[in-house]
This record gives C-alpha cells, structure tokens and sequence, in this order.
C-alpha cells in the first residue's frame, strides 16, 4: 500500500503540476515579428508611428462631406448614384447607411487604434527621442478622436490599449464631452513637448497641436481658452500669411509660414479605387477636376464637390479669393486663346458650372501612374489664416473686440480688402462671414455652420436637433451589440 | 492441443459404457486465472435439472444416471462446455474464456474495454481483414468495412493521399480524425508510412466518449495497434508477399479524330469562321489515353517473427512496397521501406516495459495532377488530330490551345522526386501497483525528415505556352534584368527542401478496475499528458544546372552567375499542448453501465482568454437482455447505449490570435514616401477550437450464435467555426492592409444513422461464412455563418472562372451552386417568345432558369443561381463476405455511395480542346437535342457553371475480391512449415456508375469546400494480385 500511496501522491502532483503549469503554453513565434513582440527598440517606435500617421490621409474625405453638406458645394460626379453616400449627404437624406460615413468612423479609428497601439507601448524602453514620438502620436490621437466627435458626437472613448471582439459589444458611446476631455489632455501634452518647427516636412509640431487645441476649445464654445491657445500660436511669432492668397493650394508651394498642419500627399505611388485609404495621394484635387476635360491648366476628372451659386455669389468680385475659390468653367474657357477647342463633360450627378479651384487637378500637378487618385497636394487642414480667424473669433465672443478685428483685419489685408470695424455679436458675425469666405472649398463650412448654430437657416432641408450630427452607421451598431443609441431623429 | 484431448477424453468416456444409477455430482468451477467463478449454470443436458455455483464457485446437482449423463456448463464471458460425468461424483471444471464478439477487446483510449461493456460507438476492423485487402494504405481498409467512416480518395496516384471524415464534415477546416498508432500521434498525411500488414486492429471511437481526448477529439479517434507477439510461444516466422499488375480501370471516350475534326468545322463554322479541317476523313487520329495510361506493377513483401517467452514477447518485421502508376509508371512511383520492433518484457513481476520502433522510409516520385495543367487534364483535352510526335521527331506543340501542352512530353519532362524517413516509437512502463492498480508512463516520440527534388529542365512545349521556361525550340534561356540594363540567363533550375518534424509525448496515467460485492465494478482513469510538435524546414531553388540535365541536378551544381537568381526559404513552428483527464465507470451486473469523462487541454494555439478548455462526456449503456423479463430466445444480447459530450477541434493555424504588422503604415515625409509598420490582421485574445457537441444513441443486438445487429443515430453539431467576419471598425481593423481578427463563429451540424449487420458461422468448422454489411446515412448542413458573411466562396469552375461551390447557411459543405437549365432554346422564335430575357441567347444555347422571376437572367450577379448538388452522399454501403469452404477461401468487399454530385471540371472549354463524345448529340436543328447545346466558337453563355455540368455521382464497386487456397497441413510437414496460403486477388474490378469521368470516388485537391470537383483525378487503378502466405 506504501507503494501506492506514493505512486498516487506523485500522479496527483504530475497532475497538479501540469494542469498548473501555464508557462509551457506561452510561446512567442519563433523568429516572427507580430504585433505582440514588437516595441523592442527605438526604430520600432520610429515606424509604428509612420504608419500611425497614415489614417490622417483619409481626411480628403473631409474636403467632401466639409462642403457637400454645407451650402457651399454640391455631390456632382457621374450620377446620383455615383458616390450614394455624399448624394444623400448633400441632400440631407442621409440615414445610417452611408459608405463615406462609415469609411469616417472606420478610418478613423484604425488611426486610433494604431495610435493606441504606440501608446500603449510607451513603456517598454527609454531611448532619446521617445517623448517627440509619443507626443506626436498623441497629436494624432487627439486629431482621430476629433474627427469623430466632430461627425458622430459621442464616440466610444479608447485610450492606451487595443479591444478584442467581444470587448467592443460591452462598450458604450462615451459621452462627447469625455472625448473632448481627452483630446484636450492629449493635445496638450503633445504641445508641451513638440517644437514650434520640426525639421522634416509633415511632422506636427508645437503650433499644429495649439492650433488644433485651439479649435477643439471653439468647438466646444470655450472661447476664454481658445482665446489664450491660438494667442500662444499667433503671438510665437512663427507663422506669417503669405501674400499671395491664389498660391496657397499649389504642391511647389508647401511648408511655408503659413502652414500650421498639414496633411502630406505624395503623386508617386498608384492605387485603385478599390481602396481609397490605401493610397499616398490626395483623392480630392483628381476627383475634383472637371469631367472629360481637354484644355489647358486643369487635368479632367470626375466633377465632384461642385461649388454653388450661392457661395459664388457671397464673395463680393473685388475679393480674389472668389477666383481663387471657384473655377468658373465657361468663363475660364472663354478668356482662353482657343475656347473652342477646349471641351469637357457635364455629369449626371448634378452641375453648376463652378469647380472647386482650391483643391483640383491641375497640369503640372498631376501624380503618377493613375493620376486621378493621386494628387501630390496636400490637404492644408490649419493654416495661419484660420488661426487668426479662429483667434478672431474668440476674442469676438469673448468681448475683447479690438484684438478680434486686429486679427480679422490682417486676413482681409492679404487679400486687398479693407478692415472690419464692427463690434459685439455683428463683429462676430462678420468673422463668421470671413471664415467662409476666406476658407471655402477646404471642408470646413459645415462644420462651421453647426458650431455657430447657423446651420438650419443657411442650409436647406436642415433639421434642427437632427442634422447637427451625422448618423452613427448602422452596421456599426450592429456590429458593436446593437446596444448603442443612434443619434437623435435619425 | 487442450480441446483435442479433452474431444479424445469424451469418446472414451461415451465408449466404455457403465450401467445407470442415480448420483450426485459435486465440484468447483474456476476460470483460466485459477479464481472461482460464482453463478456458472450447470445443466444436465437435455433435461430441465440444474443448479449454479455458489459464491465460492462450488455445485452440486443430482443426476438420474451418473453413466449417461453429460453436464453443460455456462457463464457469460466463458466457453460453454459439456462433460460427461462418466461415473464420476466430482467433476472440477476450469472454463475458458469465451472469444464471443462480444468480448473483443475494444481500444477506447488509455485503456480498452469489451464490446460487452463499451459506452460509446465504437468499431472495430481486424488486421486479418486489413491484410486481406490487398491495399497500399491503411486507411483504405477502413472504406466499407465500418460505418460512419467515409474515406476519400483524394488522388489515386501510388502514395497519394485520402481524406478520413467521420461522421461527416464539420468544419472548412481540417477534418482530419486524431490518430494514434500504439498509443503515437499520427497525422493523416503520414499514414503511407505504415504497412497494412503490420496492423494488429483498427478502432474507431465515433461518438462523443472520443472525449478522452478532448480538444483534439471532435473529429473522431483512429486508434491503430500494430502487432505483438505472445506470451510461452514458440517464434512464429511468417513471409507474405503479392505481386500483381494495375491498369486503368476506365477510360473516357473522347471524340476521335475523325468526330473531332467534323465537330470543330461545325463549331467554326456556325460562327461564320473559317473552318479548320479541309479534310474531316482522318479515322481515329491519336489516342492520347492509350499513350498516357500503362499498365503498372504493384508489390509487397512482408517478413516477420513473433513470439515470447515467459516474461518477454517480441514481434520484429520487415517489409517491401513498390507501385508504380497507371499514368507516367515509374515516373509516379512509391516505394516503402518498413522496419518494425515490438517488444514487451517484463522487468519484475509488477513492471512490464513496452517498447514499439517503426521505421518507414518512403520515395515517391509524382507528376502534375489533379488540377488544371496535370497530365491527365492536358490528355483529355489534346487534339486526335495531331500525333504524339511531328515528322522531325519533336513532341507535337498543340498549338492552338495555349494552356494544352503535349502530355507525353510533360511526363517526360517532369522531374519530382520527395523521400521520407520517419521514426514513430514510445517507451512505456506499466507498474501494476496491486489487482486494482496499474500505473502507466509512456514517452512517444514521431520523427519524420521530409526531402524533396524538382528538376525543372529548360522546355518548349510550344509558342505561347505557359509551361515554357525556354524562349524558343533550340531551349535556348531566358535573359533577367538583374540591374540596369544587366541581363543574366535563367537556365534549368533545382529546388531542393528539407524539413524535419518531431512529436514529443510524455503521459502518465493510473488505472483502477475493482468490483466490489460481486456486482459493482468500478474503474476509473486518471493522467495527465503533455505534447509538443515541432516543424522547420530549409529549402532553396537554384538556376542554370549544367547541360539542362537530370545528371547534375542538385543545388551543388548550379552555375548562376553570382548567385542573383537563387533563392531561398525557411519555416519553422512549435505547438504545445498539457492535458489531463479523468474517466469513471461503473457497471452493475454487466447490466447497467455509466462512465464520464472529463478532460482539461491548454493549447499554445488559443488565444490568451482562452488558453484552456474543459471537455466533458458520459454515456451509458442498459444491457436488456440481462433483465429477468427479458425472455426472446432469439435474442442473445441486447444493450441500449448513449452518450453525449463535448469536445474539440485544435487544427488551426498557429498563433492565429495574435495582431499581424502586416498592415500598410506609409507616410509621406520630406515629399518622399515612407514605409513604417502597422497593424495588420487584429488580435483575437479569446480565440479558441472549434467545438462539436455530440449525442448518440446506439443499440447492440446479438442473435443466437451468428447474427449481430448494431446502430446508432447521433446528432453531432459544431461550433465556434474559425471566421474573419466583418467586425465592428472600432477595433481598428479597417486601415490600409487591416484585417478584421479571425473569430469563433459559424454552425455546422451532422446527423445519421448508421446500421450494422453481421453474420458469422463458428470459425473453427471447415465450412464457413461470414457477412458483414453497414450503411450510413449523413445528412450536413451548415447552420450559421456570422453576420457580414453570406458564404465563404470555394473551387472554380472552368479556368478563371466562377466560384462553384460554398460554404453556407442552410446547405451541404461545399454544395454546389450555380445556373439551373430547363433544356435548350429550339429556335430564334422561342427565344423571342420567351417570358424570359436571356441574354445573347441564340436556338441552340442553354436555357436557364430565372430564380428571382425578375424577367431576365442575371449573369452578372448570384441571383438567379441556385443549388446544384452536393458532394455529400446520402447513403454508403458496405458488404462484405467471406467463405470458407475445406481449404478454399473466398472474399469480397463492395462499396457503394449514394446522392452525392460531382463537378465535371476536366473540360477546358476552349474552341480546339478535345470534348467527351456525349457532344455528338449535341442541337443542331430545331428538336434535335433537348439536353446538349449546339456548338460554336462564338461567344455563348453555355459554358457559365450550371447544371450541365454536374453529375450524378452514385456507384457500387467492387473493390476487391480475393480467392485463396490453404495447402493441407500433412504436405508441409517435410518443409517444416505451419501454413501455405496462397491467392489472387482483384481490386476496383467493377464499379457501376453513370459517372462520365474516370471514376466517381473521388475525394478533394484542396479542402472541404473541393470535395467532388472533378479535375480530371488520377482514378484508383484496376489491379490482379498474385500472392502467398507462408508460416514457419
């Protein structure tokens, strides 16, 4: 019996042992790097961050939804139903099933997510150079989470980690206000760290982060910190407007002193259509450009995002950002030396006559190898302009008059225009004014109009306490539970 | 020797006749092992008078006449036996134990049991019937002889594989059963290694009690037992071997050349094209598949010694294989070496130690098959009209069809060449601590070094070719740019690989078996296991070996400039996993049978949320038979079974779980494109197995001596399948290059019901028989696929051309879906007429069915398809009879499957390839075909996938037949021999089939979801065997 007690006793510890015994069934890999062995040493961090960068390059859909849904622009393109979504958008028909607006919310998280994954890994190693990594994937973060705030209101609010699938179904819409929070934290760490100029073109810097935060405080109606912020950024004396308002949008024209953030593109490599996140080029200017076109200066291109009478009309023809803003096709090519051999195509999708002139495909701009969809221009997402006006504005609504007209007046002067002497709420609105006139065609004005509650008189079919936000997309919804709320009438 | 003198005892006892008085008989009954056997019955025979033993085996009974009278001893479990009292007033009885079906041992897995007390569905097939197949895989044996079993061949080519699906598919993943040789894992892939000859028995758990092994379960457990010698016996020497010729069972009747070329002018001329043939007079023109097909040789030689001593027994063999093919011979060639040590030996009286030793080398030479580009898809489909070779002595080019080479030159061309050494062994201690304990500790190790050599020499099958790798006819190379404006020749090329893979298994385990007051055995179960599989590999390709030649083929040899063009590759993986299990059984009476298991397996495989699953089963069984009210003469045993459990599928892709940084993360920085990382495929930290739920209920019926009756229906449903589903975009997974995590979602469920029947005559008479039929019924059908996901999409059909078959909610595995025709379009009129628009329909063309009854056909879209059939058989059906008849013997084996479709894919349809001669019926004219389609070179929608193109695939064979003599025991006793059998054999001599290809068993090239598309399968060949059997 001894002898079994004993055998019993050391089966039973075998037994314990191995069931125990977890550390047998950790592996890595052999010889594989995957995303849960990598952050070993600085380069790893210098890479992860690159492509933390990349998600930024889905914002030409802003240049869309930014205008087609203000009263700026409409959808155009080859019909209606070429690119649905913005159709419906520009109608303010649109429900939950929206492919932009899903690409919105999927692209912008996966920017988050590889943000998150940077983030999350901080900690692993110290190296020179980490905290300029980690603030700048924390301006990207921040920009991510604004992005989506600013489309869908409240968002699930992910930081410094990535979920599984069945972590999502128990999350909840975190309120917006909470996302703005974090935004702002993260926003200013970044601002604390960054420079105010960075030596490789396309990386953020101290001004893009304060610009920016600067706006996530307007957005939020927090004018007193707007006001502080973007003083911070116009008082660095690091920026200037350039003089020349028609050579903002051109490629030779980049990383001046008037660029706060901006978004890189790059004309070197192709893509399809298939994949529009996939690409290095700007989509925008090629899907922009005029239908069929055969002429001179611009290339031919699909006649999205088409100006309207309406924003034509709000410039006044002394203000050469009307030209700058809109191409007015006919006239164009009636002041050319050939007018009748230049042709173009009329989409199905709708025509003003009007082409976006900021962001279009032009001659000697054009991308290779399928240069519709690869356009080297950058998206100016903040310039100095806007930091003025956003500046300007604050201060209006602050009740500190006299710095708002400085600052609106100097974006006037560039352009020729004498300076605005109003004061109080008719100050303000004439800065609002300013804004769509000074930054039309640059996806902006929708946005703007909700911010400063204009929306439901200056765009038609707007419902109040629906429109304000876009829908969450409902196969989001699903995919997530089914337990989210959509947003308000829709 | 025993029976003969106990037979010799009885005569003389009934001759020396003494005079009637009455007495009583008195005595004590024991079994073999010398314990007393309580409840024996003893009647005195041919009367109603008897008694039985007491607790302590002991009777007594009185008899009319102590002369006359002849008792009949009985017990379940034992022999009955007759004795004649013969005067006698005690008479001690040792009883043997009974070699009833009912008490062949069944494997079930850390343990056996009997088929008396088993819980579970299990069977079982004898290496005697393995042996006598003739066949050169072991799985092979299993096809008919068991059901719920289905063994497809998924390519009869000399050491091709077969799939083994029990109880049908479920999953699209693998299906692949456990297998356990001697206790060793085995993968199916490297069943070739074993010789059928070696094995012992075969047994299959189907059910859920499979459990024991947990997440590697839910398919099924193959245990294989590889023959041991026996105890006190003398060395046996046994030499077999068969030689025999194989020949193509069918070939396709193609059109001649005289057809084809009257055929193609009709085709090219309802076109309005010129047509090819000036002169359509050419007779047969060239048979590609009396050039292609050949008889080959197939043989086996086996040598073994079995035997034992009073603490050691020893089984050693040795054995030879070769076969060559039907198509290409010794160019598609398999040979098997085995080498093969059982031992076992007792090292004190309580510890035994089991040693097993396989060695296997294998060589196998292989040609293109089984897909578009093989030898036999390019034989179908060559042209009679051109001969093998031109009149300068060149293979002819076939040039008008550009993915058609001449057959005859690939095989020549064609240099694959793969060896496998493989050592498959385990080291167990059995300590038996007492009567009721006995503890196991075994180390299994499975080692296999997987070679492999292509020679690829410069060829020229013609211009356009894809198969080129020479520029012109002269084999002249092509040039490379390796730098600006640098060319280098790409010559011949050598790949060359080698991997190794090594299993490693401890296990150690406690068995405990009591009974306790006679009525209530207990035993139970208790171990623990740890497995590890490790895999790495090294390969490389290296160009311009000298001379183009075979001779110099070898890495060694290349002349590469620089070495720019070589390349080269590596893999290597580890896999774990740690288990432990419990099994529990009790038994009361034989009567009333409850056994539960429970096993615990962590896997390296999950994810970490789910790096341990817990598998539970019980089953039970309800001997009826053994009840007092029980009383049908007829029936000698009656048991009711059934289990229900839950276990696992651990066949996924390593580290599946794990975020990839396979994403796109590029930038644009300094106006220069950047390439960072990024995520790419998202984690999935609960990843886990597949899991099967399983019930069976079964019922085991025996009748009188010779009849069985077993079934089982079960219900088998499977979860948690592996997909990468859209998910929700805030996981992230939606970046450039992102992929959504792989999940556990997806149903997939089987049910059947499987019969068994079996007769046996007693075999030790001199005439005999025996038969043994099954059948099987499956019904598949997948339940769930997850949201976002319709069906995942399978095999094509035609060359680039749609997808045929899926994987979805509602259907088969695999079914097939596509067009549904209802005949062709007579004339322009009907077209016209139609309700129907078909567009670019002509009268001729197939007329398909709208399914969505939106007016017109859809081709551009899944709309108006359908489902077309399934590569799952409703029915299979095995018989197999043997017959004894004096020294004669004589068996068969016929299989047949019922209800299943099979794709016809071997066509290409391209205006010169060569077409099955069903064609010639083809619509010329109003009203002259209703089925087949007019034929024309102009653009048509007649080769979309659609019913036409699928067939029915049911068939009966006859897969073997063997008739053997056994030479009388008085010859041999010069020649010192035990035995001399000799046979012949015949397999897939008859198979009964509508199916037009070349054989309708024909498995998968890629999965479950190709099962049943047909390529143009190298067919099991037609084969006659001569062989013999000598025992020393």
């Amino acid at each position: 019996m001894r002898t079994l007690t004993r055998i019993l006793i050391a089966s039973s510890i075998a037994f314990v042992v191995t069931t125990g015994c977890n550390k047998f069934l950790e592996t890595d890999p052999l010889f594989t790097q995957d995303a849960e062995n990598y952050f070993t040493n600085p380069q790893d961090y210098e890479l992860a961050l690159v492509g933390a960068y990349d998600l930024m390059q889905g914002s030409f859909m802003n240049i869309w939804i930014g205008e087609i849904a203000s009263d700026n622009s409409i959808a155009g393109g080859e019909s209606v139903t070429d690119t649905k979504g913005l159709h419906e958008i520009d109608a303010m028909t649109h429900g939950a099933v929206n492919t932009e607006l899903r690409s919105v919310f999927r692209w912008n998280y996966a920017g988050i997510t590889r943000t998150n994954y940077l983030l999350e890994n901080k900690d692993n190693i110290n190296f020179t150079g980490k905290d300029q990594i980690i603030a700048e994937a924390k301006f990207l973060r921040a920009y991510y989470f604004f992005q989506l705030v600013k489309y869908f209101g409240d968002v699930p609010l992910i930081v410094d980690e990535r979920l599984g699938v069945d972590e999502v179904s128990e999350l909840d819409r975190t309120p917006a206000s909470d996302v703005y929070e974090q935004i702002e934290l993260d926003l200013k760490d970044a601002s604390e760290v960054l420079d105010w100029t960075n030596p490789v073109k396309g990386h953020v810097t101290k001004g893009s982060a304060l610009a920016l935060l600067g706006k996530v405080y307007l957005y939020q109606n927090k004018f007193a910190e707007s006001a502080t912020t973007l003083d911070q950024v116009i008082e660095s004396n690091n920026y200037a407007l350039i003089d020349d308002y028609n050579a903002l949008f051109s490629v030779g024209n980049e990383a001046h002193s008037e660029t706060v953030f901006d978004i890189e593109y790059s004309g070197l490599e192709g893509g399809g259509y298939g994949c529009l996140i996939c690409l290095e080029g700007n989509a925008a200017p090629g899907f922009h450009g005029i239908r069929q076109y055969d002429g001179p200066v611009y290339g031919d291109g699909n006649s999205y995002n088409l100006p309207t009478q309406n924003l034509y009309d709000a410039f006044s023809s002394s203000d050469i950002r009307r030209e700058a803003t809109i191409l007015d096709l006919d006239a164009f090519i009636s002041d050319q030396s050939n007018p009748s051999e230049i042709t173009y195509a009329v989409g199905g999708g709708g025509h003003t006559g009007y082409y976006n002139n900021k962001y279009i495909k032009r001659q000697g701009e054009i991308g290779l190898p399928d240069n519709d969809l690869t356009s080297p221009v950058n998206y100016r997402v903040i310039r100095y302009a806007d930091v003025l006006l956003m500046a300007a504005e604050a201060h209006s609504e602050n009740g500190t008059d006299g710095k708002a007209q400085q600052y609106v007046n100097e974006v006037r002067a560039r352009v020729g225009l004498g300076g605005l002497s109003s004061s109080g709420d008719a100050l303000t609105q004439a800065i609002w004014q300013e804004r769509r006139l000074e930054l039309s065609g640059e996806g902006h004005r929708f946005f703007d109009l909700v911010r400063t509650g204009q929306a439901e008189n200056e765009i038609t079919d707007f419902v109040a306490g629906k429109h304000e936000l876009f829908p969450i997309p409902q196969i989001e919804i699903d995919l997530a539970g089914g337990i989210w709320d959509q947003n308000p009438n829709y | 020797m025993k029976q003969n003198l106990f037979l010799l005892f009885v005569i003389s006892a009934f001759a020396i006749s003494v005079q009637a008085q009455k007495t009583t008989v008195k005595g004590q009954i024991k079994d073999d092992t010398e314990f007393t056997v309580p409840g024996v019955t003893i009647v005195e025979k041919g009367t109603s008078n008897g008694t039985i033993t007491d607790m302590d085996g002991n009777y007594s009974l009185e008899v009319e006449d102590a002369n006359e009278a002849v008792l009949v001893f009985s017990f379940m479990g034992f022999e009955t036996q007759e004795m004649a009292v013969a005067g006698r007033s005690s008479l001690d009885i040792e009883l043997a134990p009974s070699i009833s079906a009912l008490d062949e041992v069944v494997v079930v897995g850390y343990g056996t049991s009997t088929k008396k007390e088993v819980t579970g569905a299990t069977a079982k097939v004898t290496g005697e019937n393995i042996q006598k197949l003739n066949i050169p895989r072991m799985d092979q044996a299993l096809q008919g002889q068991v059901s719920g079993v289905a063994i497809n061949t998924n390519s009869g080519s000399p050491g091709g594989s077969s799939s083994i699906r029990i109880r049908g598919l479920s999953t699209f993943g693998d299906n692949d059963p456990l297998i356990l040789v001697d206790g060793v894992v085995y993968d199916s892939e490297g069943l070739n290694a074993l010789n059928p000859s070696d094995i012992e028995s075969i047994n299959v758990l189907k059910d859920a009690t499979a459990g024991i092994y947990g997440v590697r379960a839910a398919n099924g457990v193959i245990i294989i037992e590889t023959k041991k010698g026996s105890a006190n016996s003398k060395p046996r020497v046994e030499v077999s071997g068969y030689y025999g010729i194989q020949q193509p069972a069918k070939k396709l009747s193609l059109l001649n050349a005289q057809e084809y070329a009257t055929l193609k002018n009709e085709a090219f001329g309802t076109s309005g094209d010129d047509v090819p043939f000036a002169n359509t007079d050419l007779g047969e023109g060239t048979n590609w598949q009396d050039s292609v097909f050949q008889n080959a040789a197939i043989q086996n030689y086996n040598v073994s010694i079995s035997g034992g001593s009073k603490s050691t027994t020893y089984s050693v063999g040795g054995s030879y294989f070769s076969q060559d093919g039907i198509v290409g011979g010794d160019k598609s060639n398999f040979t098997r070496f085995n080498g093969r040590l059982n031992l076992t030996t007792d090292i004190t009286e309580r510890v035994k130690l089991t040693s097993i030793l396989l060695y296997t080398h294998e060589d196998r030479k292989t040609l293109p098959e089984n897909g578009i580009g093989s030898v036999l898809y390019n034989t179908i489909n060559a042209f009679p009209t051109d001969p093998i070779r031109s009149t300068n002595g060149n293979y002819t080019y076939l040039e008008e069809v550009s993915d058609i080479i001449n057959p005859i030159a690939q095989m020549e061309n064609t240099h694959n060449n793969a060896w496998v050494d493989k050592i498959v062994g385990k080291e167990e201690l059995a300590i038996k601590i007492n009567d009721d304990f006995t503890f196991t500790n075994r180390a299994a190790y499975n080692y296999a070094l997987v070679d492999s050599k292509t020679f690829s020499p410069l060829v020229w099958y013609g211009p356009g070719k894809a198969q080129n790798s020479a520029i012109n006819e002269d084999l002249d190379p092509s040039l490379v740019e390796i730098g600006d404006s640098v060319f280098i020749e790409r010559g011949a090329s050598v790949y060359e690989s080698r991997a190794t893979y090594l299993d490693l298994n401890f296990e150690s385990y406690l068995n405990y078996a009591h009974t306790f007051n006679t009525h209530h055995s207990v035993k139970a179960t208790l171990g623990t296991s740890v497995f590890q599989r490790k895999g790495s590999g090294l390969n490389g390709t290296a160009f311009n070996i000298p001379n183009n030649s075979i001779e110099y083929a070898d890495i060694s040899a290349n002349l590469a400039p620089g070495g720019y063009l070589n390349n080269v590759g590596s893999f290597q993986y580890e896999e774990r996993l740690l288990s432990s299990f419990l099994r529990a059984e009790y038994g009361y009476r034989y009567k009333y049978l409850i056994s539960a298991i429970l096993r615990r397996d962590g896997s390296t495989k999950f994810g970490p949320n789910s790096k341990w699953g817990m598998f539970p089963t019980v089953s039970s069984a309800w001997v009826f038979s053994e009840e007092d009210f029980f009383n049908v003469e007829a029936i000698s045993f009656a048991k009711l079974r059934a289990s229900y459990g839950i276990s696992g599928n651990d066949q996924i892709q390593n580290f599946a779980y794990r975020a990839q940084l396979n994403g796109e993360g590029v930038y644009v920085f300094d106006d220069v494109i950047q390439t960072g990382v990024a995520l790419g495929r998202a984690s999935n930290p609960d990843l886990r197995w597949e899991s099967t739920r399983q019930f069976n209920v079964g019922l085991d019926i025996g009748i009188g001596d010779g009849f069985s009756f077993t079934t089982n229906y079960f219900i088998k449903n499977t979860v948690d399948l592996l997909f990468q589903p859209d998910v929700s975009g805030v996981i992230g997974s939606y970046g450039p290059g992102g992929q959504p995590p792989i999940i556990n979602a997806g149903d997939v469920s089987n049910k059947g019901l499987e019969i068994e029947l079996g007769y046996a005559t007693d075999p030790i008479k001199a005439y005999g028989f025996g038969a043994n039929f099954n059948m099987t019924y499956l019904r598949n059908e997948v339940l769930r696929t997850p949201d976002g996901v319709d069906f995942l999409p399978g095999a094509n059909f035609g060359v680039g051309g749609n997808v045929a078959t899926r994987f979805e909610e509602g259907y088969d595995i695999g079914y097939f879906h596509g067009f549904e025709t209802n005949g062709v379009y007579q004339s322009q009129a009907e077209i016209d007429a139609s309700d129907v628009i078909q567009e670019g329909a002509k009268p001729g063309d197939l007329r398909y069915v709208d399914q969505n009854g939106d007016g017109m056909i859809n081709f551009s879209d899944d709309t108006d398809k359908k489902e077309l059939g399934s590569p799952i058989p409703d029915f299979t059906f095995g018989l197999n009879l043997n017959a004894k008849l004096m020294r004669f013997d004589i068996s068969a084996n016929i299989f047949s499957a019922i209800g299943q479709e099979i794709i016809r894919n071997y066509e290409r349809q391209q205006p010169y390839a060569n077409q099955l001669d069903y064609v010639i019926n083809r619509w010329v004219g109003p009203n002259t075909s209703e089925y087949d389609p007019r034929l024309t070179t102009e653009a048509n929608r007649n080769t979309e996938f659609s019913d036409y193109y699928v067939e029915k695939g049911d068939f009966m064979r006859i897969k073997n037949i063997q008739i053997g003599y056994t030479i009388p025991k008085s010859s041999l006793e010069k020649l010192r021999m035990e035995s001399i059998r000799v046979y012949v054999s015949a397999n897939n001599i008859l198979t009964l089939t509508n199916y037009q290809g070349y054989d309708p068993e024909i498995g998968s090239n890629g999965g479950p979801l190709s099962a049943g598309v047909d390529y143009g399968f190298y067919p099991q060949a037609r084969s006659v065997m001569g062989g013999f059997n000598f025992k020393f």
